[in-house]
């Protein structure tokens, strides 16, 4: 890679982006101002489950300030429902209004939405409509979701079982006949959300004169959001622009079109007049998007040096009410790739996933999060159970390098991952042999020290086949192009949305390196569906890959088709002895690399503006599109080790050191992946000792605010060290994997391997999250 | 809905000479009728942050206040920071560090540490975690940011020295 090296691919620049946001200058959507916008505010149900037995608006729409207020009722009329029916065997058919108007599901489904000149006022409105409502038997959690004559979250469905997939590879039943020892292990991970610092929120614009839809909304996927808001209104895709200003944080809750803002939209269109609209906190905890709440149990068919020759999973998830997704989608991905770095070839799986009357579930940063959590439990019961170290049992079953590729026994390909090194690399780096000692002497202080190990197998980016093969309905492919305009100046865009990953720096290095331009004068632009290409969006840890790859090619194409007008115009046959450095273009002569006078500004101006000098039949202008799709499935590896400190007097948690050894493969900036590293480890801490979403036995969320539903601070979040190993995936254009929810999965993993390490002398196990100071205590009364 | 009134509020310097009514939260005001979007709204409810201004010199959470009681006080928002295009200390420190990711929450973490490293030039790494533990930040996991406070005080020691 020539020319601007120390700023091309792995570069670990400074953002380009920074400036803006730290001047106050970012453009988040509610500084996006729409002039005559109306402000749209939602009635939402304070009953968990209950009939709509009728809703009387007219007080509010005789309020002041107030243009219009309605219901599912107008929207059923503006707009068509979601049905949610891949063909997933298994998986039942389901169908959600826009707005409710038979009975609600959960604390906060909405039923009216208010249109007034400003939000005070909207809110004020609120306050006077009256909902009569029939209180139905609400169903708070999987036990009584799943019971015998349970009440029905849905009534088109015959129970609320609304997923069910089961899966056998080899023969476990004939392994756990054969074993020395059968090991069963559980994990139940608690309802989180995402909390993005900035809400969720939209501005609706119709221009009526070209009967065309501008949506202003952060989101993670412009394209995708745009079809479905389009087919939702029954307009065509050429009337809908998405525009996506910047975003405070997604975290995978700025994904699906909600019904809040296809109402939105909807009004836009009805009124002729912008609609705005931004949900307040309380909002967001409540009927924004869950995630997790699941329960698992392992069976293990082990021989006497802990080697394992079978496994069964069995996970159960709760869904909520809504399937803003197929309700296999997240839980799938769990069973499938749960064996990660581990030997494994008799294996099977139950996943069962079931609705409940609280907000629905959605993908949230890991969405296959409590992955390496159950398999490094299940090697710690192991270790347990036969008196085994679990670095050794780790060890035993960890696959080696020339064992790769390897084939898991659901049939995925792990390949160019480094388990067994970041594992050896990570021990060494934390001095186990030292901690073990620190552990023995503390201990007999009475200070309770753990060291929590967790080797986590990411799968990154999911390509077009691992979709098919994993029975989820969507594409894995991106698209990009890249143009350098007659003045040399270079744009590119990809059909991705940054959510604070750095794309506008990262992805202007690759197209930086490969035309030899500084990455300071390659624009990236995002986010609005007419400008960038049709691409899958950013979601899961896919930005890297699929787009940091689609305009590394396109900009290739492009670099192969300026050397190419280089050639013509030196009068040389051919361009292999031409490249770019530094925005100029060179010849090799007897070896040198030498300056040809001509540069990348003179090679655009001939392009667009001398068309008749271009070599014969060559289009004019400089411009080239791509679409790439990525392998089935990148891999990328790591291994986290994490020391806690347990108060065995309160069940207090202190983490004292945290570290993980990263193999992600070619990285495009290492300060921004070891940014993304440090972010998801802390979303993991949070979640395990801090978050939680509560509903109590009515179904009502007592999780309503800041001061409920905790995020973790500076004081709660160690220190984090990271050790880059990479390797590179040798399928991918540049080599790289991937990588930004792993962090999630090591953590769950490490903090629980920690603090279970420390409860040790006491013969106890947690087995559930969050690990609150109550929980840790329940363990360990009568014991201390 | 209650009558407005008028009120003057002094921002960055700048009278802004406004009608508003009483229940309008400062932040509200700051943004829609100062046009300063700088400053953010995460919660409504004091615990986030990224509404921090400095209210006569000191951090306050403009989302916890009505625009009414900022008459004859002194507000300052991340717009003044850096107004002459010069980042101060603890913005060129972040953007350094990578001290930020969606930025969000930054202008409130700037405008709370411009303030307190103002009053606590020498502090230690569990001091910053504790100043900083007043606004939150979703995407970090704070350890650039922690390093990053340190790298300014650091500066801003030597540069008064």
């Amino acid at each position: 890679m020539s020319g601007a090296a120390d700023k091309g691919i792995g570069a670990p620049l400074p953002r380009k982006e920074d400036y803006r946001f730290l001047t106050g200058q970012g453009r988040y959507l509610d500084d996006v101002a729409v002039p005559g916008a109306l402000h749209a505010h939602f009635v939402r149900s304070p009953h968990a489950h209950a009939r709509i037995v009728g809703i009387d608006v007219a007080a509010a729409r005789k309020a002041p300030g107030v243009v219009a207020v309605v219901t599912g009722r107008e929207l059923a009329e503006w707009t068509t429902p979601l049905r949610m029916a891949p063909p997933i065997e298994g998986l039942q058919p389901v169908e959600m209004a826009t707005l409710p108007t038979d009975k609600v599901r959960f604390v906060g489904d909405p039923v009216a939405c208010i249109v007034a000149r400003d939000r005070y006022l909207a809110e004020d409105a609120a306050e006077l409509v009256e909902v009569a409502y029939e209180p139905l038997t609400p169903v708070p959690d999987v036990a009584r979701a799943l019971a015998p004559g349970a009440p029905l979250v849905d009534e088109t469905l015959a129970s609320n079982l609304v997923s069910h997939q089961a899966f056998t590879a080899g023969d476990p039943a004939r392994r756990f006949a054969e074993a020395a020892a059968v090991v069963e292990a559980s994990f139940h991970q608690h309802r989180q959300t995402h909390a993005p610092i900035e809400t969720r929120g939209c501005c609706a614009v119709w221009d009526a004169g070209r009967a065309h839809l501008t949506l202003h909304i952060g989101s993670q996927v412009p394209h995708p959001l745009r079809t479905t808001l389009a087919r939702r209104l029954r307009l065509a895709e050429s009337q809908v622009t998405v525009i996506s200003p910047d975003i405070g944080g997604g975290f995978g809750q700025k994904i699906a079109l909600y019904r809040e803002e296809l109402t939105v939209a909807a009004l836009a269109r009805a009124l002729k007049r912008p609609v705005r609209w931004r949900e307040d906190r309380g909002e967001n905890l409540l009927a924004a998007s869950h995630a997790r709440e699941d329960s698992a149990r392992t069976r293990v068919a082990v021989d006497r040096d802990g080697r394992i020759l079978a496994l069964e999973l069995e996970i159960v998830e709760d869904f909520g009410a809504y399937c803003f997704y197929p309700a296999n989608y997240l839980a799938r991905v769990v069973a499938m790739i749960l064996t990660g770095p581990y030997r494994v070839s008799d294996y099977a799986f139950s996943v069962k996933v079931a609705l409940t009357n609280k907000c629905g579930n959605g993908p949230m940063r890991a969405p296959m999060a409590i992955t390496s959590w159950i398999m490094e439990g299940t090697i710690e019961a192991i270790a347990r159970r036969l008196g085994l170290d679990p670095v050794e049992v780790r060890r035993t079953n960890m696959l080696r390098a020339s064992e790769l590729p390897y084939a898991m026994p659901t049939g995925e390909v792990l390949e160019d991952v480094t388990p067994r090194e970041t594992l050896e690399h990570a021990l060494a780096a934390f001095d186990l042999a030292g901690f073990r000692a620190r552990q023995r002497e503390d201990r007999a202080r009475g200070i309770h020290r753990g060291l929590g190990i967790c080797c986590v197998v990411e799968s990154t980016t999911y390509g077009s086949a691992f979709y098919k093969a994993a029975g989820i309905a969507g594409s894995g492919h991106e698209a990009g192009w890249v143009k350098i305009e007659p003045s040399g100046a270079v744009n590119a865009s990809v059909g991705l949305m940054a959510s604070g990953q750095g794309y506008e720096t990262a992805f202007a290095q690759v197209v930086g390196d490969v035309l030899s331009v500084d990455p300071g004068a390659v624009r990236i632009h995002l986010g609005n569906t007419d400008t960038a290409p049709y691409g899958m969006g950013s979601r899961g840890a896919r930005g890297g890959t699929a787009g940091g790859s689609v305009l590394f090619l396109a900009a290739q194409a492009l670099r192969d088709k300026v050397l190419a007008i280089a050639a013509a115009l030196l009068g040389l046959n051919s361009s292999g002895e031409l490249r770019l450095a530094e925005a100029k273009v060179q010849r090799r002569l007897g070896g040198e690399w030498t300056e040809t006078g001509l540069s990348l500004a003179d090679i655009a101006h001939v392009a667009y503006l001398d068309p008749l000098r271009l070599p014969q039949g060559m289009e004019p202008g400089l411009e080239a599109h791509k679409a790439y799709d990525p392998p089935p499935m990148t891999y990328s590896n790591a291994t986290h080790l994490c020391e806690a400190v347990v108060d065995v007097r309160t069940g207090g948690v202190r983490l004292a050191r945290y570290l993980v050894v990263e193999d992600c493969g070619t990285v495009l900036n290492q300060q921004i992946v070891t940014g993304q590293q440090h972010g998801a480890i802390a979303m993991g801490i949070g979640g395990v000792l801090l978050e939680e979403v509560v509903y109590d036995e009515d179904g009502q969320n007592r999780s309503g605010s800041f001061a409920d539903y905790l995020l973790a601070t500076a004081v709660e979040i160690p220190p984090i060290e990271v050790i880059s190993r990479h390797t590179p995936n040798r399928r991918t254009p540049t080599g790289s994997k991937g990588m930004a929810e792993g962090g999630v999965m090591g953590a769950i993993g490490a903090v629980m391997s920690a603090v279970n390490d420390a409860l040790a002398p006491f013969g106890v196990v947690a087995e559930r999250q969050p690990l609150t100071p109550p929980y840790i205590r329940s363990l360990l009364r009568g014991k201390v | 809905m209650s009558e407005s009134v008028p009120i003057v509020l002094r921002v960055n310097g700048e009278e802004h000479r406004l009608l508003v009514e009483p229940r309008r939260l400062l932040s509200d005001v700051l943004r829609e009728d100062c046009g300063l979007t700088g400053t953010h709204v995460g919660c409504e409810h004091g615990v986030c942050g990224a509404c921090t201004v400095l209210f006569d010199g000191r951090p306050a959470r403009s989302c916890l206040l009505y625009a009414v009681q900022a008459q004859g006080h002194e507000v300052t928002t991340i717009e003044a920071v850096a107004a002459e295009g010069r980042l101060s200390a603890v913005q060129q420190a972040l953007h350094e560090a990578h001290g930020l990711q969606c930025g969000f929450c930054t202008p409130g973490i700037v405008i709370t540490m411009e303030a307190w490293l103002a009053e606590n030039p020498n502090p230690s790494e569990a001091e910053i975690r504790e100043a900083l533990s007043g606004n939150l930040c979703r995407c970090t996991g704070y350890h650039n940011i922690v390093a990053a406070i340190a790298k300014a005080a650091a500066r801003r020691a030597g540069s008064a020295a």
